[in-house]
């Protein structure tokens, strides 16, 4: 038990926020089942619906603790898979064996569905904590949910009714289990660490590898990862070459930036953009049953798919941290504030790189859909794409760098900036290119604008820090 | 001339023997390792007596770490077979995890744990932790428990791994480079702390370095890996006994360098010919210097001589 009790202690010491929701979520789930069982039957889908999601969000921490404790020196620890498998236990009895006890009191009905159903549950969160990638197997469910509706319809209506359905739970549970689980036990040499400024779009979340954390790439990433590194290699080489024939500052520029941003030159842009068009192609095909296609929901999720390299920029600066030493003794400014422009200059490249990446992606987005309108698509997208990385880029360069934090403004630009692709859109549907996209250009290039400049002098107020991040 | 020679020579009847009853703490049979296309441990064979003091020297990249991590499983293996206590480690796994103490070279992991919850997390596995150990080494090295891992220094990090690998009174202790980021008085006190747990009967340690002083200081028994091979393991003062610095003086200099009986290492440096000789017979060594119009000098090589000699 001892042994239970500081596994369980990690998910409150490295997560602390993420398992107050879930507890939070649970009450509500418990609060709700009471006035159930009190008689008040409408609060039946109240208690579920918070007891799923506070058993996803736990689950989903409970993965993510996983990865960062099963590094090879962990294994020493004596009995280390028996003890990982005996709180695993424990925590299906919390989760699963004690909900289903309460739904008996309750008289839930469909009860072996109900058990089964929060060992899915439990099982999906732990796979989407523990191995992103393999969170990609539920989008075969939701393939067949859009592109046949009446034929999932009908599977559901059967499954409710067939006994063996928990069964089919409990299997699925259980591979899911093992996909996520196994690859986390074994012992593997440790990868070379890649740039903690990559940018291979494969990591779209801002929670990449906890420090520590050895890099799990299967043999596909590890190929597409060796084409990234011959792009970066050759674009070094040509920068150095360059700056080699005549040195001179605008050379200097390029060759800080190959080293800054290893993935944001032209060849690796092409092939990022080759991945994310397999990607999108993908979803294409999980949508693609439907009839019509809101322009506006295409284009956004464009826009939201370039801006996800700002993210990846924050984490990844707080990272490189200890090596900007080195750059800062190569550079030899006269001042800090020097180096610090120098940096920040190094980084605006990106809103460029992102506005042709957006661009590209609206194009794919409205090609694939037959867009009625795609020069509206790409009209809107081209003027918010431009401000919103501006923007992006002088929040997330003066940001809060904690895990909280950084996620709430994640949040906040992502929703926010489909929020303006959408106004734009309409704007210049009802007010025509002119007026309309003026207006747009002016408020958001003034918005954006400001914020960068502002961000700017804040960040050459800044002393440059080298010190590696705490965790 | 090779090290590796030195491996097939028959210890003196005054060594311990190798070939006791005890069973090995390890014993490594054609261990092959490889990093893509570079192989780092060549069929490498290896034998561990207990209760002995091991100083793995090696040049840098020679493989020690690769090798330490191979032998407590901690990276996947190509070829061969490692017994630890005499089971196979096919993975880190058993009862006998409860014996073994590690030190990595760098320790960089849990960073946002405090170092009390981190000890608390790490005691709670074994079956012995001594915890008067732990506080006692937290106060004497001014680590505080409260401080999170993140926020200390490499050597500050170092010596709380040595606090956590010795904590459980391991019988098998796996120290790589456990000294690199100390200070003076923290490698004294390590040492310390080192020769008061080999004090213990059946106590086995395994430590690679670079600063040979330590392991004279332990009394240790010195194996050096070098081509992906351990290419001998012998008591410090059997070699330091049966290795002599030979060097030959005179004022034309030398076009070769003289060859001797039991040259393992010889370079000419201007008028001195630097030979390292095993078994060295002083009056024909004599003989030769009178031949060749020369002086000479035998001295003991400290370690660190025949390290630079023989790695």
């Amino acid at each position: 038990m001892k042994v239970a009790w500081q596994l369980w202690m990690q998910l409150f010491r490295r997560m602390p926020v993420l398992i107050a929701i879930a507890n939070v979520l649970r009450l509500a789930a418990l609060y709700f089942a009471f006035r159930w069982l009190g008689g008040a039957t409408k609060m039946a889908p109240l208690a579920a619906i918070f007891f799923v999601m506070a058993t996803w969000i736990w689950h989903i921490g409970q993965g993510y603790g996983l990865r960062s404790l099963c590094v090879p020196e962990s294994f020493l620890l004596p009995q280390f898979r028996r003890r990982l498998l005996e709180y695993g236990a424990i925590d299906i009895g919390m989760w699963v064996l004690m909900p289903t006890l309460f739904a008996v009191v309750l008289r839930a009905p469909y009860l072996p569905l109900v058990a089964s159903g929060f060992m899915l549950l439990a099982a999906i969160g732990l796979m989407m904590g523990c191995n992103r990638r393999a969170g990609l197997l539920i989008w075969p469910v939701f393939v067949l949910f859009g592109w046949m509706p009446t034929l999932f319809a009908e599977l559901m209506k059967s499954a409710l009714q067939s006994p063996l359905t928990p069964l089919l739970l409990l299997a699925t549970a259980a591979l899911l289990l093992k996909l996520s689980i196994t690859p986390l036990l074994r012992i593997e040499d440790r990868e070379t660490d890649a740039s903690p400024l990559e940018s291979t779009s494969f990591g779209r979340m801002q929670t990449r590898s906890a420090p520590g954390e050895p890099r799990r790439t299967g043999a596909l990433g590890k190929r597409i990862a060796a084409l990234y590194d011959r792009a970066s290699q050759r674009a070094m080489d040509r920068a150095l070459n360059a700056y080699k024939q005549h040195p001179t500052a605008s050379r200097r520029m390029v060759l800080v930036r190959r080293l800054l941003l290893p993935h944001d030159n032209p060849e690796a842009i092409a092939l990022r953009i080759a991945l994310v068009a397999i990607i999108v192609g993908f979803y294409f095909f999980a949508v693609m049953h439907r009839q019509h296609f809101n322009p506006v929901i295409i284009g956004a999720y464009s826009i939201m798919l370039s801006m996800s390299r700002f993210p990846q920029l924050n984490i990844g600066m707080t990272r490189m941290r200890p090596n900007m030493a080195d750059l800062y003794l190569t550079l030899a400014p006269q001042t800090q504030a020097e180096y610090q422009k120098t940096v920040s200059d190094a980084l605006l490249v990106l809103v460029p790189i992102s506005m042709l990446t957006a661009l590209v992606y609206t194009v794919m987005g409205a090609a694939l859909v037959h867009a009625d309108d795609p020069w509206h698509m790409l009209f809107v997208a081209a003027i918010v794409s431009v401000s919103a990385s501006l923007a992006a880029l002088a929040i997330h360069m003066i940001g809060p760098e904690g895990t909280t934090g950084r996620t709430f403004v994640n949040f906040v630009l992502i929703f926010g900036v489909m929020g303006v692709y959408w106004g734009g859109y309409w704007l210049v549907d009802v007010a025509g290119y002119l007026i309309g996209g003026g207006t747009l250009t002016l408020v958001t290039l003034g918005f954006s604008l400001g914020a960068w400049f502002a961000a700017q002098r804040e960040y050459q107020l800044r002393p440059p820090r080298f010190d590696a991040p705490i965790g | 001339m090779s090290a590796s020679n030195l491996a097939t020579v028959t210890p003196l009847a005054s060594a311990p023997l190798y070939e006791s009853a005890l069973l090995p703490v390890l014993q490594v049979r054609g261990l092959e390792k490889s990093f893509k296309k570079r192989q780092v441990l060549k069929a490498l064979d290896w034998s561990v007596p207990p209760g002995r003091v091991i100083g793995l020297l090696g040049r840098n990249g020679a493989g020690k770490t690769t090798l330490l991590r191979c032998l407590l499983g901690l990276s996947p293996i190509d070829g061969g077979a490692i017994e630890l206590f005499g089971e196979l480690m096919l993975e880190p796994g058993g009862e006998r995890m409860h014996r073994i103490g590690f030190v990595p070279q760098t320790f960089d992991l849990f960073p946002w744990m405090k170092i009390r919850a981190y000890l608390d997390f790490t005691a709670a596995f074994y079956t012995r932790w001594d915890a008067a150990l732990v506080n006692r080494l937290l106060n004497d090295w001014e680590l505080d428990p409260k401080q999170k891992i993140g926020e200390l220094s490499q050597g500050q990090r170092q010596k709380l791994a040595i606090v956590r690998a010795i904590a459980p009174d391991p019988d098998l202790l796996v120290l790589d480079e456990p000294v690199a980021s100390l200070d003076p008085q923290a490698r004294r006190a390590f040492m310390g702390e080192l020769l008061a747990l080999m004090r213990a009967p059946g106590k086995t340690v395994i430590f690679s370095t670079h600063i040979t002083a330590d392991l004279e200081r332990a009394d240790a028994d010195i194996a050096l890996l070098r081509d992906g091979s351990i290419q001998f393991t012998r008591p410090l003062a059997e070699l330091r006994e049966r290795l002599k610095r030979v060097v030959f003086t005179r004022p034309d200099g030398w076009m070769h360098a003289p060859a001797v009986a039991g040259a393992l290492k010889t370079h000419v440096l201007g008028e001195q010919a630097v030979l390292l000789v095993e078994d060295p017979v002083t009056e024909s060594l004599q003989a030769f210097a009178e031949r060749e119009n020369a002086s000479v000098h035998i001295e003991t090589p400290t370690l660190e001589d025949l390290f630079v000699e023989l790695a």
